[in-house]
């Protein structure tokens, strides 16, 4: 059994790293989208498992994108460090933030996640002189010159990235003390889990995470502007992946973002008019019919069939 | 008995007196913004209070909340562009159909995620959300159209101090609507049940209170309120689909500073808020900062009150 | 061996008459949910329907394929890379956003096809596509130039109507990009006017500017703003937001009993009906297009006409007007080098005069950066009974200023 699924993960791998060579310059730009939005549907679902829902995905995605920008374009950093850099600083506001506010339980949290992308926006908005301002701000060597196949596989590298930490909080300790948490707070307490510091930390990885992508998709296109960087877009379609696909899982991410990437683009094209109205009755289909999302309904599905 | 209720009162509304003192105070050094501020709060207030019932009572995150408003808001321009009905005076007609607009989509849709969890629930009001921006999108454009009615401009002059008078609606409304919504849960069988599905859904069940009918009832309300905000708001404001959006995320800011289940602290936290902003926006050069008063403030409170409740 | 000649012929014959059957592609790249871009569209799929009525192009039919990008960069992005490696188009046109632009500029750099793009007014994408980049053609005015015609605009006004003066200026604008964008560029005029130089010389003296939340991103509460305004009491009021914002701010400024000598808006298009409101009566505004132009333009006047019968509503914005000038100054330079090789093409598009719908003749001269830049000016125009009344160029108006703006009473 896991021979097997161990040789269907391989061959997906090569299948994937070799995309470029089989399709169009278009399918990669639009595999690099799914790709992006891939990465931060998986982070945002790590840190749902620790049972605090976040909404800060689309601050943290464009604190990455302004840092490495601004050191790209103001310090002649180079896009690759700078990626990196994007990733650490969105790291450690997420520390400071994170002591300061995971102390809060539930909606409140959520409210105040949401509100920082908010509030990134509007500072960046306002300190013209080391951001752009509102006009945003441009560099002008993009990363790899806009070659699609390249920025294909550094998107496709952290994507891998992201699933094999996501992997790695399933399967080490960190998964018994998440999950316990989600559970109950109380019990864990009482078990010696130190909530607080796996709260953090899983907060920090996955702030860094999104950092990283901001900063890779930022470069991409060579500009920032805190309309479309903060957009709420880059929030709330991860989320919908993450249902869409089944949360609580490596899997349900990936398979929400190929739904609704794909089938985001394709309705376009099919129906120039009015194609979002049919994206959000998809949608409520999805919440209403499968609500425990497409992977999600698959896994228990096969569970149930195992224990017949 | 009487002496402890009085001075329990002054204790308990204490932080509401200097907080009104203030507000007197501040209106000496900037009357025009202190009035902007509590105007414009009000609106904020008129709109965040049926989402905390809706967010308090049945527990859904309605993300869909401010799109309602628009559909509202459209509703009540056709009634001003093809029947000629005056904005204020559309407010019957729009509220009633906003309310079974409401019921039709609670019974469609809502029932089936109740037991889901709030993700679901999330996700399923953002599909709502979608559906009703793109299809008000495609009926009429993104162009903005506009209704004029010369008294939505009128102001006053007293003591050589000159006001608008038109957005005092807002605060009026949203008072009454408060008003309206303690009488209900106070005085009336089906608010009691409510309040008691609010604080206890299964203890509510258990004594024989429909659960379902409450939660109805409460999401249409919540919904036909929106149609009231739509009929004043509609001479002010300029019509296009994401008029109503940006109230979604005001409204929830207001339910997490005032905390869930506490309707005055909706309307006395719209208010602070709105002369936050007022006040940033009335100093010259500084007025891009307003936002972050929004945000800074409602992050502040959330963080003093968790900071109290740390005992865990 | 005659016979094999003989065959070879009528095989060339018949693939030439294939490569002429087959169509020259157009593709575009607009924003179909947003007015501008949707009339765009029809526009230039009207342009692309003449002009196949009447034979194509090099005996060739048009094809036009439009993709809608949103308005978000990377499904702008997105956009081009399909019309060019799955469509194969031609050519591209169309753009609106300037945000959505600057995603697009890296990939149109990769493949360097002739681009006439009406959209984008930021000088950052200006910027980012360079001072090499011949295959570019940008027809909509650069922000800056905008500014610098209404320095020339007022000046010739001024100095027409010695009545009308425009010393204390106050801008409102909305914080956003568009609007600090107008902020930084009438701060740069001004600088120079204070030298003695640039357009704005003479016109202006004393600027202030306060930004305020626009309507169409959640505010709509200017009467902060608008106290400052009333409190600095300009000769010349303008706002530049969107069309969100035009009502609710006379409304306001009505409310506040604010009404300068000149009330001008600038924003990209404006809402429907806005001529039928008592309000906007003597409202100045910067515009592209109006439909008064109809009685000076033939042009004009047939575009306008068409797109009523075809589409059977009314072209709301400049961009509509823009869209179909778009198409058929790639046509007219097609016809004009007689070929579609690239730099026969560039040379013909660069030298051509074309008379465009927008209301004047549509040349090719270099701005900051890139060599290729099309229409450098806007024109000042006046809401008078319900139109659209151009008032300068001098050349082009149709109708007097109503100098000073009507006071609100019995409005």
């Amino acid at each position: 059994m896991k021979t097997i699924k161990y040789s269907v993960i391989l061959l997906l791998l090569i299948a994937a790293v070799l995309l470029p060579v089989f399709t169009d310059a278009y399918f990669i730009s639009v595999a690099i989208t799914i790709l992006t939005f891939m990465t931060l549907s998986l982070s945002w679902d790590m840190m749902l498992r620790t049972g605090q829902l976040s909404f800060g995905t689309a601050g943290f995605f464009g604190l990455g994108g302004y840092t490495a920008v601004i050191i790209s374009a103001d310090l002649g950093v180079d896009p690759y460090t700078s990626i990196i850099i994007g990733g650490l600083v969105a790291g450690s506001i997420a520390l400071v933030l994170g002591i300061a506010i995971l102390k809060l339980r539930e909606i409140y949290f959520a409210i105040t996640t949401l509100a920082l992308a908010s509030v990134f926006s509007v500072i960046i908005r306002n300190l013209h002189k080391i951001t752009g301002g509102p006009s945003g701000k441009i560099v002008y060597q993009t990363l790899f010159d806009y070659d699609s196949t390249k920025i294909y596989w550094l998107m496709l590298g952290i994507a891998l990235g992201t699933i094999v930490i996501s992997e790695l909080f399933k399967r080490t300790r960190i998964h018994f003390a998440v999950d316990s948490i989600r559970a109950d707070e109380v019990v864990a307490k009482s078990h010696g889990v130190d909530i607080f510091k796996y709260l953090i930390f899983v907060f920090v990885v996955t702030s860094m995470i999104q950092g990283v992508v901001g900063a890779a998709y930022a470069q991409q296109y060579g500009f920032v502007s805190p309309e479309s960087t903060f957009s709420a877009h880059y929030l709330l379609l991860p989320i919908s992946m993450a249902l869409v696909g089944g949360i609580y899982s490596t899997i349900g991410p990936i398979v929400g973002a190929i739904i609704l990437g794909l089938s985001s683009e394709y309705l376009k094209l099919m129906m120039p008019y009015g194609h979002l109205i049919i994206y959000g009755v998809i949608i409520v289909l999805v919440v209403l019919f499968i609500p425990r999302g497409v992977y999600g309904t698959i896994r228990d599905f096969i569970s149930e069939r195992k224990h017949r | 008995m009487k002496d402890l209720e009085k001075s329990a009162f002054w204790k308990k509304n204490s932080k509401l007196i200097y907080l009104i003192t203030a507000i007197a105070l501040l209106a000496l050094w900037r009357p025009h913004a202190i009035l902007y501020g509590i105007q414009r709060g009000s609106l904020y207030s008129l709109i965040g209070l049926p989402l905390s019932l809706t967010l308090g009572v049945v527990g859904i995150m309605n993300l869909a909340h401010g799109d309602f408003l628009s559909l509202g808001i459209y509703v009540s321009y056709m009634f001003f562009m093809n029947l000629g009905v005056d904005p204020l005076l559309s407010i019957v007609p729009v509220t009633l159909i906003l309310f079974g607009v409401g019921v039709l989509v609670y019974k469609l849709t809502i029932t089936k995620v109740l037991k889901s969890g709030h993700l679901n629930q999330l996700l399923l009001t953002f599909g709502i959300s979608m559906i009703l921006i793109e299809s008000l999108n495609v009926i009429w454009t993104s162009r903005p159209r506009n209704v004029y009615v010369p008294y939505a401009s009128s102001s006053m002059t007293i003591a050589n101090f000159t006001f608008g008078t038109y957005e005092l609606l807002y605060v009026l409304f949203a008072f009454a609507v408060l008003i309206g919504f303690q009488l209900f849960l106070k005085k009336t069988r089906l608010g009691q049940a409510t309040y008691a599905v609010g604080q206890n859904p299964r203890g509510a069940k258990i004594v024989g209170i429909n659960i379902g009918f409450v939660y109805l009832v409460v999401f249409g309300v919540s919904i036909a309120i929106l149609g009231i905000v739509a009929g004043v708001m509609l001479p002010r404001s300029s019509i296009f689909p994401m008029v109503g959006a940006p109230y979604t995320m005001r409204s929830f800011c207001l339910v997490a500073m005032a905390g869930l289940g506490n309707l005055p602290g909706i309307l006395i936290s719209g208010i602070v808020l709105g002369i936050g902003e007022a006040i940033v926006q009335s100093i010259p050069g500084y007025s891009g900062w307003s936002d972050l008063v929004f945000f800074g403030v409602l992050i502040a409170v959330i963080s003093i009150r968790s900071m109290r409740r740390l005992a865990l | 061996m005659r016979r094999v000649f003989l065959l070879a012929i009528v095989l060339a014959v018949m693939a030439m008459m294939a490569i002429a059957a087959t169509p020259i592609k157009i593709g575009a790249v607009v924003p179909l949910g947003d007015i501008t871009g949707d009339q765009a569209s029809k526009a230039m799929r009207l342009a692309v329907e003449e002009i196949n009525a009447a034979g194509g192009v090099l005996g060739r039919p048009l094809e036009l394929i439009v993709i809608d990008d949103e308005l978000k960069p990377e499904k702008g992005a997105a956009a081009i890379e399909k019309l060019a490696t799955v469509d194969r188009v031609d050519f591209f046109v169309g753009g609106m956003s300037s945000g959505v632009h600057l995603a697009q500029i890296p990939i149109m750099k990769r493949y360097q096809k002739i681009t006439i793009w009406i959209g984008a007014a930021s000088y950052l994408c200006e910027n980012a596509v360079g001072p090499t980049a011949d295959w570019y053609f940008h027809l909509h005015p650069w922000d800056y130039q905008q500014g610098e015609s209404y320095g020339r605009g007022w000046s010739d006004i001024v100095a027409a109507y010695p009545e009308i003066t425009t010393d204390r200026i106050f801008l409102a604008y909305e914080e956003g990009g568009f609007g600090t964008a107008s902020y930084d560029s009438y701060i740069a005029l001004q600088k120079l006017a204070a030298q003695g130089e640039g357009t704005w010389a003479g016109v202006i003296n004393d600027f202030r500017g306060e930004s305020f939340k626009s309507a169409a991103l959640g505010g709509g509460d200017y009467r902060a703003m608008l106290q400052q305004a009333k409190a600095y009491n300009p000769d010349l009021f303008i706002w530049a937001g969107y069309d969100a914002d035009a009502l609710p701010i006379l409304q306001q400024a009505k409310e506040i009993g604010f009404a300068p000598k000149l009330f001008v808006g600038a924003p990209p298009g404006w809402p429907a009906h806005f001529g039928d409101s008592p309000l906007a009566e003597g409202v100045t505004l910067y515009g592209m297009w109006a439909p008064t132009l109809n009685k000076v333009s033939p042009v004009a006047e047939h575009f306008w006409n068409a797109y009523i019968e075809r589409y059977k509503e009314e072209p709301a914005t400049y961009f509509a007007p823009l869209g179909y000038t778009n198409i058929y100054f790639l046509v007219e330079g097609i016809k004009a080098a007689g070929t579609i090789e690239k730099a026969a093409l560039i040379k013909a598009l660069a030298e051509l005069e074309y008379d465009s719908p927008i209301g004047e003749v549509l040349t090719i001269s270099p701005s900051n950066v890139i060599k290729h830049q099309g229409f450098t000016a806007q024109k000042i125009l006046q809401w008078q009974n319900g139109e659209q009344q151009v008032i300068w160029p001098l050349e082009l108006k149709t109708s007097e200023p109503e100098y000073p703006f009507p006071k609100w009473e019995g409005r």
